[in-house]
């Protein structure tokens, strides 16, 4: 036991000091900070410079509601779109929207817009600018637009504007999710992001950390060091240490991560004060996180780490140089692809057949039993038995794999074919 | 006392009988030469003794009590296959080490700078164990080996790589701890280096024991029927005779082996007659010719 602790330890520490476990464990934060506060940052930023817009209205009716429906100033209070009326005869429009053109290249104006004639039966208003790809600036004009036609549309008809309006009002769908306790929470669609965001990073915990234990694996073999070793610890017990010493790692940053989402989440806001911005009013992505489902992450975390580090530390003892590892990977891989690609199905459906049966297959079953538990929480039994499946496969597979360990971080050379391990395996 | 007895130890993988019924046993307080071709069964038989492959039957008893992990703490290892962390720092590498064979902290620090001391490397505490010459880093590996004070020591080729100076100094830490009632298993194909420390030996071909005992007492079994002949004159004047076995021409004498000891006469006769001789003397064949012998008889 205390030797464990030595094999750990000195897993453990090497690691943590490493320019690559810093540099990961900061730039995770960054990356997070990044998708939740620039995006609000940037949406904030997007809404200042004033554009300067030319209208050809050959209606002579809708400029004017134009200019009121797009009457929007920015934080620093100036209006954002500066409509320029111009008179054209429709026969002058061509060389109009030649020289207009021009004056956009020379960027004195944004864009122009032209409103034609008989866009109250159903023609379509036309925008120039150099750049029509903002979707949220081609809305806000197009709505505007829209506002305004379809009032003088209706007072044409003879009817009461605010009436109709009153009348086509659209109806909104608010949802709600359901918990066991029976309490009811507004929902927007996080219940989707979280098992999807968490659900994600199971998977690439588990690819990287079961690499770092496959690396540690052939690092102790390519440098011999094993040897030494084996004659100090008995090869399982070096197995776990490797396989806890990296799992700590990989918990160590986990933590630094989640508390330091945890912070920005709480204090987004005032980091957006920080830089001058306001946030109220902007959608912040506010993850709250049911404490249940973050213990069963934790859970079912820990659990698949062990089951697939198990199955890299084995793939690590069997050749003698990661470029060789390759090939032995990908059906790891691939086993942990499986469910990535049947989560958005598992989300819709948890309680399908082929979802409860998925749930129960100790590869798939981190994530799939962990998906189905964030989306809607299966039966406890289920729970359960898909647990003590994957407990039953880690133990199965720690045996087997540690006569594979045993026999393979003493051989050196060509690497063992599949028979060759079966053999190893009746033997030791 | 015996410190490490084999009895009746086989071992194979697959088809290939790696060890094949050996038997040997190491006394308390000796330096034991384990020898043999490459490929001999040697590694196999030092990882069977370091418990990291089990011997399919027979037993292994050392500090004669049957083999067990925690007896191993009182074992040194030195691989031929030389291995340490190259990322890490040489201090915190040794004190690894240590604390896998169960001695920790300051006792073991203490003792490590000791060693390093002696090495006079006292310096490269913090540095990290690449930034180190090969030479260098076969002492650290060698500190290692001996840091917990075992009584048993297995030290496969410990002097490659080395110069002469720090060759000496292991030579002589080797015997210090012989003194002290250590045992030494010591590999290698050094035969000078055998004949020079070793009090016993054995020697496995092909996963046997073809010869083993007291090294003196082995020598003395091979006779004296060797002629060491150094002379002036018409150069290899003795190779029609039938009583000469075989000749290892050394550049400035020449080993003769005669098929019998008795024949030393005849040869020196011979000599007399045609050539001018500087030095002739009879003795015991060297272990290196036993090892030939013994090894390419069969």
């Amino acid at each position: 036991m205390k030797k464990l602790l030595t094999i750990i330890k000195r897993e453990y520490v090497t690691r943590i000091r490493t320019k690559g476990f810093i540099i990961g464990t900061i730039l995770m934060p960054v990356f997070i900070l990044g998708v939740t506060i620039v995006p609000a940052v940037i949406a904030v930023m997007t809404s200042e410079e004033p554009k300067s817009i030319a209208v050809i209205d050959f209606t002579q009716e809708v400029y004017d509601g134009l200019q009121r429906e797009l009457d929007r100033t920015n934080d620093a209070g100036e209006r954002i779109y500066l409509l320029k009326r111009m008179i054209v005869k429709p026969e002058n429009l061509e060389p109009v929207k030649q020289n207009l053109t021009e004056e956009v290249n020379e960027d004195k104006f944004f864009g122009f817009i032209i409103i034609p004639k008989d866009v109250f039966e159903g023609n379509e208003v036309e925008f120039y600018a150099k750049n029509v790809s903002n979707f949220q600036q081609n809305e806000e004009i197009q709505n505007a637009a829209s506002r305004v036609i379809r009032e003088i549309r209706i007072r044409r008809a003879g009817l009461d504007t605010k009436l109709v309006e009153e009348i086509t009002r659209e109806v909104g769908l608010k949802t709600f999710k359901i918990g066991p306790g029976g309490e009811k929470k507004e929902e927007r669609g996080q219940t989707f992001i979280i098992a999807y965001l968490l659900v994600f990073f199971l998977y690439m915990a588990m690819i990287l950390y079961g690499t770092f234990v496959m690396r540690a694996v052939i690092e102790d073999k390519s440098s011999r060091v094993v040897e030494l070793l084996v004659s100090s610890v008995n090869p399982f017990k070096l197995m776990a240490g490797k396989i806890f010493g990296v799992g700590a790692v990989g918990l160590t940053q986990f933590i630094i991560w989640a508390l330091t989402a945890a912070l920005i989440m709480a204090y987004s806001g005032a980091l957006l004060g920080m830089f001058g911005l306001d946030a109220t009013g902007k959608n912040l992505p506010i993850i709250d996180l049911d404490m249940a489902i973050l213990a069963y992450f934790v859970l079912f975390f820990l659990l698949g780490y062990i089951l697939y580090a198990t199955m890299y530390a084995a793939v690590g003892a069997m050749v003698n140089a990661e470029q060789e590892a390759q090939q032995l990977v990908t059906p790891l891989i691939v086993l942990l692809i499986v469910p990535m690609i049947m989560i958005t199905y598992i989300i819709g459906n948890p309680h399908t057949t082929i979802s409860v049966v998925f749930s129960m297959i100790p590869f798939f079953a981190p994530m799939i039993m962990f998906t189905r538990i964030a989306v809607d929480m299966p039966p406890l039994p289920e729970i359960l038995l898909s647990v003590a499946i994957l407990i039953g496969s880690i133990l199965l597979f720690i045996f087997l794999v540690a006569k594979i360990f045993r026999v393979g971080i003493l051989m050196y050379g060509k690497r063992p074919t599949l028979p060759e391990v079966l053999r190893w395996l009746r033997q030791s | 006392m015996q410190t490490l007895s084999l009895n009746h130890v086989h071992k194979s993988f697959g088809k290939v009988q790696a060890v094949k019924n050996l038997t040997l046993s190491i006394e308390e307080g000796t330096i034991f030469g384990l020898l043999g071709p490459n490929g001999a069964g040697k590694t196999t038989t030092i990882r069977m003794i370091m418990q990291i492959i089990m011997p399919d039957s027979g037993d292994i008893r050392l500090f004669e009590q049957p083999n067990s992990p925690e007896l191993l703490e009182k074992v040194g290892y030195l691989p031929e296959e030389r291995g340490l962390y190259g990322k890490m720092k040489v201090g915190e590498q040794i004190l690894f080490f240590a604390e896998l064979k169960n001695i920790a902290g300051r006792e073991a620090e203490k003792r490590a700078r000791q060693w390093l001391g002696r090495f006079q490397m006292t310096d490269v505490w913090d540095k990290k164990l690449e930034e180190l010459s090969k030479g260098n880093q076969q002492k650290i590996q060698f500190i290692v080996s001996i840091l917990h004070e075992p009584r048993l020591v297995i030290l496969d080729e410990p002097f490659s790589g080395l110069d002469p100076v720090n060759a000496q100094l292991i030579k002589d830490i080797m015997l210090e701890m012989k003194e002290a009632g250590c045992s030494i298993i010591f590999s290698t194909h050094q035969m000078d280096q055998v004949e020079r420390l070793c009090d016993a030996i054995c020697l496995i071909d092909k996963g046997e024991a073809v010869l083993q005992g007291d090294l003196r007492e082995i020598k003395r079994r091979f006779g004296r029927d060797t002629v060491i002949l150094e002379y002036d004159g018409e150069n290899n004047f003795f190779e029609n005779l039938d009583y000469v076995k075989k000749v290892n021409d050394y550049g400035n004498y020449v080993e003769i082996h005669l098929t019998d000891g008795k024949r030393a006469q005849d040869l020196l006769k011979s000599a007399l007659q045609r050539v001018q001789v500087l030095k002739f003397e009879l003795v015991e064949p060297t272990l290196n010719e036993i090892f030939i012998r013994t090894v390419t008889q069969e």
